[in-house]
């Protein structure tokens, strides 16, 4: 019997060593390596994501306030390119959209659309106190990221520092100032008590009281990326194009627009990948799965690269550049169908602890 | 051979007997799958977004409806004249349908915030001309606190809580919070003896197949004289549909105060978003100061309350997780031992229906019987609406109650959203349901967590 089972154990470890497909990691216990992604995750994309964000609204802040004490067109375009940069990041961050900024309305909060004009005009026109506590109070469409770029950009950027009056600076100055203090929230609801939503990710499973099982968050992970793949595929990027009507544009006056869709399939890319050296979701799928794994991967890469065939601002592309953004939202409706088709099947074959 | 011939023949009649007198409703329990809480219209996600996927089976054609509704109730309505999504107000409770229905969900029990998933109705003494209630002057059935710029919202809310300590027999305690109202800043002066209460946004999945219940089932379960001597009368609501000019029976609102899925959303967008539509023309803000004295009504497209009410009617219902779970199965015998069962109505079958297939003729598990319940005081409103009097309520539909921690980060419970734990909105039934409350409370501790256990896993 001895000898049999040794027999067995030998036979099998010889199979599982032979058993290798090209570039498949075997040699790293799969529920270590599940932890390990979810470590990286919370550490690297998301924690550092939030972290940066929280610096990018800090930057803007400060291009602002440069703006407002010295208005120029030189500091109106260094105020342009911080709105942009922390764009970037926050579309990026889409990538992730579950926990703290969708329980406690970040995202509301700072990315509402569309701008409430004939509310935003009254309000400028008016005497009212503009602090930062008259802002809070106000309605969503007046907060955020969009009123900020409606003054500094203008109708298709084109704003000038001259054409900016005291009252839209102020606006300016506190809108970011309440942005700088969302972002700092939703950071600090990550990393520190009371919330501390990094620990319920990382200890899923293991005593989260969010998560009971690990299979929990990464459904969440996943399902966030398939998410954002039909928010831009088949929201932002299609109303407007079925429609054929500009105003249906996101960010019509930065002209930002298609570099915020890509920025959210670059958030996918993050978390699917990793970041930094850290481990990704493709470690876990190429371990039982490199066909698959390979499958995302060139998935990802086609639709990111895609969006620079859409050379023009994406409301004169849904006139002029109709193949190609069809030919994206293909690709991401591609995409998206892998993730909801096999990579969600396979987080509940694999991952069941 | 002649014999065995005999022998196959009688099985085969035997097999084909049985198999004929085996009618659907006979099939043993054992015979269905207890996670399928929506029957065919079960989707399997635990995650924020459970409540937001479409029930199966949608042809491509229905599909697309259901994304431009998904799509519709999440836009955010801006000030008119705008481009897109004009005419929010001028008074307003909140900006779009998610704002509230979080994740199709519950929200935040707080008002006149832009986070706030609450109001609060009013109305007079007395009923109007349909049974319904009676409309406080210059402020209608519904407050608005919130109005576009230049505009002031109809009053100013705000909630405080105290505490009220609940003790066990055994010993140990738990700390409810009991809410009081306050309104301040009204527009014009409140008329007197007006009524007020406070409704939190319901989740809104699965109401297709609450929809597709049959009137006979929903009737089946009143027992208005409480003729089984249980404690337990069970009242129908008949409500005015003013779409139709009939009065039908109550499914929807807290109360059992709205007839159909149409009704609820188009009466939502007009009042609590401010936005006229077919079915309900007027601004909420008609003949007051308020009025924005546009001529753009109906402000929201036709087609798109259409998709937004499909959105809801073909939202799936989570299924149940755990359900092997040997404390689970246990607190659900003890569920129906003190007959929370006999309000919360474990399994219901939809009728049939051949305009919405995927909702036809499915045995479902909503744990409610749609009627109306003597709550007790504790719960009261004090406000009638329709046959509801001041301290009944519709028994609230219980699936996917075990994921509101999932869809809304910090789960809320109840009307107004008091409780903060399932064991804090057992404890608040009275009425109807105080027998049953009692007998919880004289559970061990360990009953009484399988019980909530048993909850956490609809």
């Amino acid at each position: 019997m001895k000898r049999n089972c040794f027999i067995i154990f030998i036979s099998t470890a010889l199979s599982i060593s032979c058993n290798k497909a090209p570039g498949t990691i075997v040699t790293e216990d799969f529920s270590v390596l599940e932890q390990t992604v979810l470590n990286d995750f919370t550490n690297n994309v998301a924690l550092n994501s939030y972290l940066n964000l929280s610096v990018k609204a800090t930057v803007l802040n400060t291009a602002l306030q440069n703006l407002d004490a010295n208005t120029t067109d030189a500091n109106l375009s260094i105020a342009r390119q911080a709105w942009k940069d922390m764009r970037t990041v926050w579309e990026q961050s889409e990538g992730f959209l579950f926990g703290p900024v969708e329980d406690n309305d970040y995202d509301p909060n700072m990315d509402t659309w569309p701008t409430d004009y004939i509310q935003m005009d009254s309000l400028l026109a008016s005497g009212n106190t503009l602090d930062v506590s008259d802002i809070q109070n106000l309605t969503l469409s007046l907060r955020g990221f969009h009123p900020i770029e409606y003054i500094i950009f203008g109708n298709q950027g084109s704003k000038t520092a001259a054409q900016l009056t005291a009252r839209q600076k102020l606006y300016m100055r506190n809108l970011s100032t309440d942005i700088m203090g969302t972002c700092n929230d939703l950071y600090l609801s990550w990393s520190s008590a009371p919330v501390n939503f990094a620990q319920h990710v990382i200890t899923a499973g293991k005593g989260s009281t969010k998560y009971a099982k690990r299979q929990e968050v990464y459904m969440a992970i996943v399902g966030a990326l398939s998410g954002i793949c039909e928010e831009v595929g088949e929201g932002k990027m299609k109303e407007p194009f079925d429609a054929k009507d500009p105003q249906l544009v996101e960010s019509p006056y930065s002209g930002n627009s298609t570099t915020d869709f890509k920025n959210n399939i670059i958030g996918i890319r993050n978390v699917y990948m990793g970041v930094n050296g850290g481990k990704g979701l493709k470690d876990l799928v190429a371990a039982k799965n490199k066909s698959l794994d390979n499958t995302i991967q060139s998935q990802i890469a086609a639709a990111i690269n895609s969006f620079d065939n859409i050379t023009q601002p994406y409301e004169d592309a849904i006139i002029n550049q109709r193949t190609q953004i069809q030919q994206t939202m293909n690709l991401l409706g591609d995409l998206k169908e892998t993730i909801e088709n096999k990579l969600i099947p396979f987080i509940q074959q694999y991952i069941l602890d | 051979m002649r014999k065995t011939g005999l022998v196959l023949s009688i099985t085969v009649l035997s097999i084909a007997v049985f198999t004929m007198c085996n009618k659907a409703s006979l099939f043993p329990e054992s015979g269905y799958d207890d996670r399928l809480s929506g029957g065919f219209a079960t989707v399997f996600d635990e995650t924020s977004k459970a409540f937001s996927h479409p029930v199966n089976g949608l042809s491509d054609h229905d599909a697309h409806i259901h994304e431009l509704g998904d799509a519709a109730f999440e836009q955010t309505f801006v000030t008119a004249p705008a481009p897109v999504n004009s005419g929010l107000g001028t008074i307003f409770n909140n900006v779009s349908c998610i704002s509230c229905h979080h994740n199709d969900g519950k929200g935040t029990p707080t008002l006149g915030f832009t986070t706030s998933s609450m109001l609060l109705r009013i109305s007079i003494p007395g009923i109007d001309t349909h049974g319904g209630p009676l409309d406080a002057p210059g402020f209608g059935t519904q407050l608005q606190d919130q109005a576009i710029f230049g505009k002031q919202p109809e009053v100013n809310t705000s909630i405080n809580y105290s505490d009220k300590i609940v003790t066990y027999p055994d010993g140990s305690s738990v700390v409810l919070r009991n809410p009081s109202y306050t309104i301040t800043n009204s527009y014009i002066p409140l008329p007197a003896g007006y009524m007020i209460s406070p409704r939190m946004a319901p989740p809104v999945f699965g109401a297709g197949l609450l929809e597709n219940i049959p009137e006979s089932t929903i009737l089946s379960f009143a027992d208005e004289n409480d003729a089984n001597g249980d404690g337990i009368s069970g009242k129908p609501n008949y409500v005015y549909n003013s779409y139709s000019g009939k009065t039908e029976l109550g499914r929807f609102g807290l109360k059992a105060n709205n007839p159909n899925i149409l009704l609820q959303v188009a009466g939502a967008y007009q009042q609590d978003i401010g936005i006229t539509n077919y079915v309900f023309k007027n601004e909420s803000s008609a003949g007051q100061s308020q009025s924005d004295g546009l001529n753009d009504d109906p402000e929201l497209p036709d087609s798109i309350l259409n998709a937004v009410a499909f959105y809801v009617r073909t939202l799936a219902v989570p299924a149940r997780r755990n359900t092997t779970d040997p404390d689970v199965m246990a607190g659900e015998k003890i569920f129906t031992q003190i007959n929370c069962s006999g309000c919360h109505k474990p399994t219901v079958q939809t009728g049939v229906n051949v305009a919405y297939p995927y909702l036809s003729n499915q045995r479902i598990h909503p744990y409610t019987d749609l009627l109306l319940h003597d709550m007790g005081d504790a719960l009261a409103d004090n406000r009638p609406d329709f046959l509801a009097t001041g301290k009944e309520w519709r028994t609230a539909p219980l699936w996917g109650i075990g994921l509101f921690q999932k869809t809304n980060g910090v789960p809320f419970y109840l009307h107004d959203g008091r409780a903060r734990t399932l064991e804090e909105a057992i404890l608040w039934h009275g009425g109807e349901a105080e027998k049953s409350k009692q007998q919880f409370m004289q559970l061990s501790q360990s009953d009484r967590s399988k019980l909530i256990k048993f909850l956490n896993s609809l």
